[in-house]
């Protein structure tokens, strides 16, 4: 639990600290109220009854109003401090949460994104996704802890009227339950939490390629095949799975067992010393105590699934850096170089070769979005010891499977050009040929992608990531497969328009392509085979810093 | 049932504490059947407890399996509806699969509990004391009363976060998938700040919205204690004889006592439904999804096939989300090679998919020349990432064939210019494959697809997209090929490569 604890520190700041301080005080008044409501009661029956025997004068002189009035007091402010315990730790958690899905977006932005982790992957980001939920759960269920403890506090003192060896007993048995719970979740649940994990994983990439295979495996009737595969993989999770929620079981039934052995302990260590009611009190409050601890079993069940996230986020939480207001700089056009192949500021240039050869790969490094591959220089330095803003300041890039934000096509545009007019949008559409296509949908540049381009086809995806490109107006544009997907015609009205672009603004052009129409563009071409591949040692970036 | 074993387990455990304090009272230490009493109905309750967690999960997973059984072959190899995304296929036979084993295995459970064990409770308490039995009943119709007026208001208000929490989880999924172009564009700031603007704004909403939602909670923890308060009172009044009206039955401390102990288990299966009310919601979320995305359809008696002399398509249309594909017309010879174009997600794999008979929401016809029924046996795939199966080389080729020879193997591996690979490397056709196809280039995968359609000798071939990300001598192989078949079989192939369209007999433009 310590190390839970560890874990979760860094990601509260003082005003969640605070909400989870006054949580954990409503859950300790609410543990407190459930104790003392069955503690009190038994006190006020056992005392009535002792009292009613003794005759009516004795029940007349008994003090009924306190206790009566206490016990209804109770069921209220139990009511009221759980509402309230519930109310503010969820209220932590969700601050917490967005604070600390806020800041790791900053961190993970302010990455070069040639060294940053990658987590492009949609189970990646599902699994980031999986772990912050974790972290939220373990937020809430925090204030628990404290409160637990003050009720074990709280219930010796109670057992203490029933003298002191009932108190001892009672100290005794809460002290051991945390380390039974803990050596018996660690041993029920380690392994299948592993083996349930990595079941899952192996499930869904296997899932995944099969479900990309979807046309054959109906075609050629090789669902049995499928299926029998993939329930081999499905019966090892559900056996994982099965594991771990006996364990849940056996701890929970680890809990239940050991109130009433608590109890029986606690009547026998009081009865010879405490009077009746005492005891009475002493016994109930020993239930009530056990039943507090439920949420420490809770966390330590949890544990073993969640420290492999926790371990995850503290990693990306502590990457360095922050993200820094990025204008776009005038920054002067400098020379290119492919091994010895110089290309100036201005020119245009085709980069060609077989699929496979790495054409895309180039593009990308030399953007700045992977590390270098290949042997190319910006303005004299090697790629690899340029900083990411040079590289960024030097080049804007269309890349081959167009990426979109999910939201509208005005949002992504404006991503490459915060605070561009709708003019300046209009005119990079018509150059893209996309124009008429754009004033037709629904609602015109506020229209929404939806996640993954939505209702852009592949091709005009690719042609409103040219668009957006060629808003930065940075010295270099480089186009990977601009025209892929487009009939003849549009095609040339395309090429055409983007060659006039070129000539005014005078950018230069680095093309991969291999429709024959678009090569038109260039003034002079390449064969990426013949540009050297780095060793992988060449290959590390400078930091950041 | 077996949480009715723990109401036994409790009422045995009320019984070892009543009986342990009237012995006390009674100027005696407790006897030994209290004590017994104690320990044995703590351990029935463990027993219970473990009980219900055994076979909670077994019948849960029996539940999955089932959907398994049924999810995996439809929608990895049956008719469906319409196209599904690989990652969409996942969410709903793996992900859909998981919430409903939890709904199963906590929701199911309790819920059997929580109308009977109430009620047997009740019926244990009025042994002792049947006046407190009617208080613990009696504050169950104002309970219920506060649970419908919360209960909807939590419902309506839990829902709305839900889907408020899943669309922010998709802003910052999309955002941190984006990162790289985000970076590039320069704009790290920008988006961070709209990211944690958005995440906080959902968060302040939800903590709106859980103000309401938690009063159903509120509202069973005050009348859980207000059953124990009730009781406790009533019962202390009674045994000193100071109730305001002539007691209507004859308590003793330990029959008082036992209704005291009893008075928190009446609330407890309410309360255990309560924390599985997560599970219960997403759990029906999950089977409404599955069965809308996978309906039990009633087996309509097939058409009799007729043996294949060509494909006639006739007003195919294929709705799609915010566009519809077609309609398209078109019409090929026993032999013959048609192009079918389009840009890139313009529809063509689906356009395919229809004309195979594997999705089922489509307008228009699909018949042979003749214009009967296609039979799925007619028809060959060749995709653009072939399914590999682990197996060896020549397995892999033989699927739609089992039993093809080894020299009919080898013959097609040829033919589709996987020779050049077979002789470089030593283990040549038992060249064994993982699933991920490691140590297979792009091509070659390709190539692999190609023969295994050949071999499986059936007279229609749809190819989607053969050329697409081949260099130029390696597409024009695969034309070439292409261009032999379409002489011997019919060939559909979807495509954007000029040079291909241009072999084609003709070209179907989407």
């Amino acid at each position: 639990m310590s190390t839970i604890g560890n874990m979760l520190s860094w990601t509260l700041d003082r005003p969640t600290k605070r909400l989870i301080g006054w949580a954990a005080l409503s859950a300790a008044v609410a543990a407190l109220s459930s104790i003392l409501l069955l503690a009190i009661s038994g006190w006020f029956l056992t005392g009535a009854a002792i009292a009613g025997a003794a005759g009516p004068i004795v029940a007349m002189g008994f003090n009924y109003l306190i206790p009566s009035a206490t016990i209804r007091l109770l069921a209220i402010s139990r009511t009221v401090s759980r509402y309230g315990e519930r109310l503010l730790s969820h209220r932590a958690a969700m601050l917490a949460m967005a604070g600390l899905r806020g800041r790791l977006f900053g961190k993970l932005a302010a990455q070069d994104s040639r060294n940053a982790p990658d987590l492009s992957g949609g189970d990646a980001s599902a699994r980031l996704i999986g772990d912050i939920d974790a972290l939220e759960d373990l937020i809430v269920r925090r204030p628990t802890l404290p409160a637990s403890l003050i009720a074990a506090v709280v219930g010796v003192v109670l057992a203490a009227f029933a003298g002191w060896r009932a108190a001892l007993v009672l100290a005794i048995a809460l002290a051991i339950l945390p380390f039974m719970l803990r050596m018996l979740a660690g041993r029920m649940t380690r392994q299948p939490a592993r083996d349930a994990a990595e079941a899952l994983g192996d499930l869904r990439t296997r899932y995944v390629a099969y479900a990309a295979a979807r046309a054959e495996i109906a075609a050629y009737g090789l669902a049995d095949r499928v299926d029998a595969d993939l329930t081999r993989l499905a019966t090892r999770l559900d056996k994982a799975q099965a594991a771990l929620f006996r364990g849940e079981g056996a701890i929970a039934a680890l809990l239940a067992f050991y109130a009433g052995l608590a109890v029986a302990l606690v009547l026998i260590a009081g009865a010879g010393t405490g009077t009746p009611e005492h005891v009475a009190l002493a016994i109930l409050a020993t239930a009530g105590a056990v039943e507090a601890m439920a949420a420490l079993a809770r966390t330590a069940f949890r544990q073993a699934s969640v420290e492999e996230g926790l371990r995850r986020l503290t990693e990306l939480d502590s990457l360095e850096g922050e993200p820094v207001r990025h204008e776009e700089s005038d920054a002067a056009a400098l020379p290119l170089r492919f091994a010895m192949h110089e290309v100036r500021p201005g020119d245009r240039i085709a980069l060609t070769g077989r699929s496979g050869s790495g054409k895309t790969m180039l593009l990308e490094g030399l953007a700045g979005l992977r590390p270098a591959t290949f042997d190319i220089a910006v303005g004299g330095n090697a790629l690899a010891d340029c900083t990411a803003a040079t590289l960024r300041d030097q080049s804007s890039l269309s890349p081959q499977d167009a990426p979109m934000l999910a939201g509208s096509i005005a949002d992504n545009l404006r991503l490459a050009r915060p605070g561009v007019s709708e003019d300046a949008m209009w005119r990079v559409l018509a150059i893209a040929c996309l124009d008429t296509r754009i004033r037709n949908a629904p609602e015109g540049l506020d229209t929404r992608l939806g996640e993954a381009g939505g209702m852009l086809s592949g091709g005009e995806r690719k042609r409103l990531s040219l668009a957006r490109a060629l808003l930065t107006e940075r010295p270099w544009l480089l186009l990977d497969e601009p025209t892929e997907g487009l009939d003849a015609a549009t095609e040339a009205t395309l090429i055409e328009r983007l060659k006039q672009w070129l000539d005014t603004t005078g950018t230069g052009l680095v093309l991969v392509s291999h429709r024959q129409a678009p090569l038109a563009l260039a003034h002079q071409s390449l064969a990426v085979e013949s540009i050297p591949r780095l060793q992988a040692a060449a290959i590390t970036p400078p930091a950041t810093e | 049932m077996f949480w009715l074993i723990d109401v036994a387990g409790a009422a045995l455990f009320a019984y070892g504490i009543a009986d342990g304090v009237g012995a006390l009272v009674g100027a005696r230490s407790p006897e030994w059947p209290a004590l017994l009493a104690l320990i044995l109905g703590a351990t029935i309750r463990a027993g219970a407890v473990l009980l219900v967690h055994n076979s909670a999960i077994r019948s849960a997973q029996q539940v999955t399996v089932r959907w398994r059984a049924r999810l995996f072959p439809r929608l990895l190899g049956g008719r469906i509806a319409r196209p599904l995304l690989a990652g969409e296929s996942a969410t709903l036979a793996i992900d859909h699969v998981a919430a409903i084993e939890a709904h199963g295995a906590r929701f199911q459970p309790v819920r059997m509990g929580a109308s009977l064990s109430p009620l047997l409770v009740a019926v244990i308490t009025a042994f002792a004391s049947w006046v407190s039995a009617l208080i613990m009943l009696g504050t169950m119709v104002p309970f219920i009363v506060g649970m419908i007026l919360a209960g909807t208001a939590a419902r309506h208000a839990s829902e709305r976060q839900l889907t408020a929490l899943g669309e922010l989880s998709g802003l910052f999924v999309d955002r941190v998938r984006n990162l790289p172009v985000i970076r590039h564009f320069g704009a790290e700031e920008r988006i961070t700040r709209q990211v944690t603007g958005a995440t906080r704004e959902v968060a302040l909403r939800t903590i709106a919205v859980l103000r309401t939602a938690f009063i159903s909670g509120a509202v069973l923890e005050f009348f859980s204690a207000l059953a124990v308060a009730l009781i406790a009172v009533y019962c202390g009044f009674s045994l000193l004889g100071l109730l305001p009206f002539s007691p209507p039955e004859h308590l003793t401390l330990t029959r008082a006592f036992f209704a005291l102990a009893m008075a928190p288990e009446f609330y407890l299966p309410m309360r255990r439904l309560a924390a599985a009310y997560h599970e219960k919601q997403l759990g029906e979320a999950a089977m409404e999804a599955l069965d809308e995305a996978v309906p039990d359809l009633p087996d309509t008696p097939a058409e009799p096939v007729s043996a294949f002399d060509g494909l006639t398509v006739s007003g195919l249309a294929i709705d799609w989300p915010g566009t519809r594909i077609g309609p398209l017309t078109f019409t090929l010879g026993n032999t013959d090679l048609v192009a079918l174009t389009g840009p890139t997600g313009s529809g063509k794999t689906s356009v395919l998919a229809a004309i195979a008979g594997q999705i089922t929401d489509f307008d228009g016809s699909v018949t042979t020349a003749s214009g009967g029924r296609i039979a799925p046996e007619a028809i060959a795939w060749a995709a653009q990432r072939p399914l590999l199966l682990p197996g060896t080389l020549a397995d892999n080729i033989a699927l739609a064939a089992p039993d093809a020879s080894r020299e009919a193997i080898r013959a097609v591996a040829e033919r589709v210019g996987l020779g050049v690979m077979l002789t470089e490397r030593s283990e040549g056709l038992d060249l064994m494959l993982d699933h991920r196809g490691s140590g297979l280039s792009g091509g070659e995968r390709r190539r692999l697809g190609l023969a295994r359609a050949i071999l499986s000798g059936r007279p229609l071939l749809l190819c989607d997209e053969p050329t697409a990300d081949l260099d130029a001598d390696s597409a024009a192989d695969i034309t070439a090929l292409l261009t032999e078949l379409g002489r011997e079989r019919c060939v559909l192939v979807a495509t954007h490569d000029p040079v291909l369209t241009e072999a084609a007999r003709a070209e179907v433009t989407l």
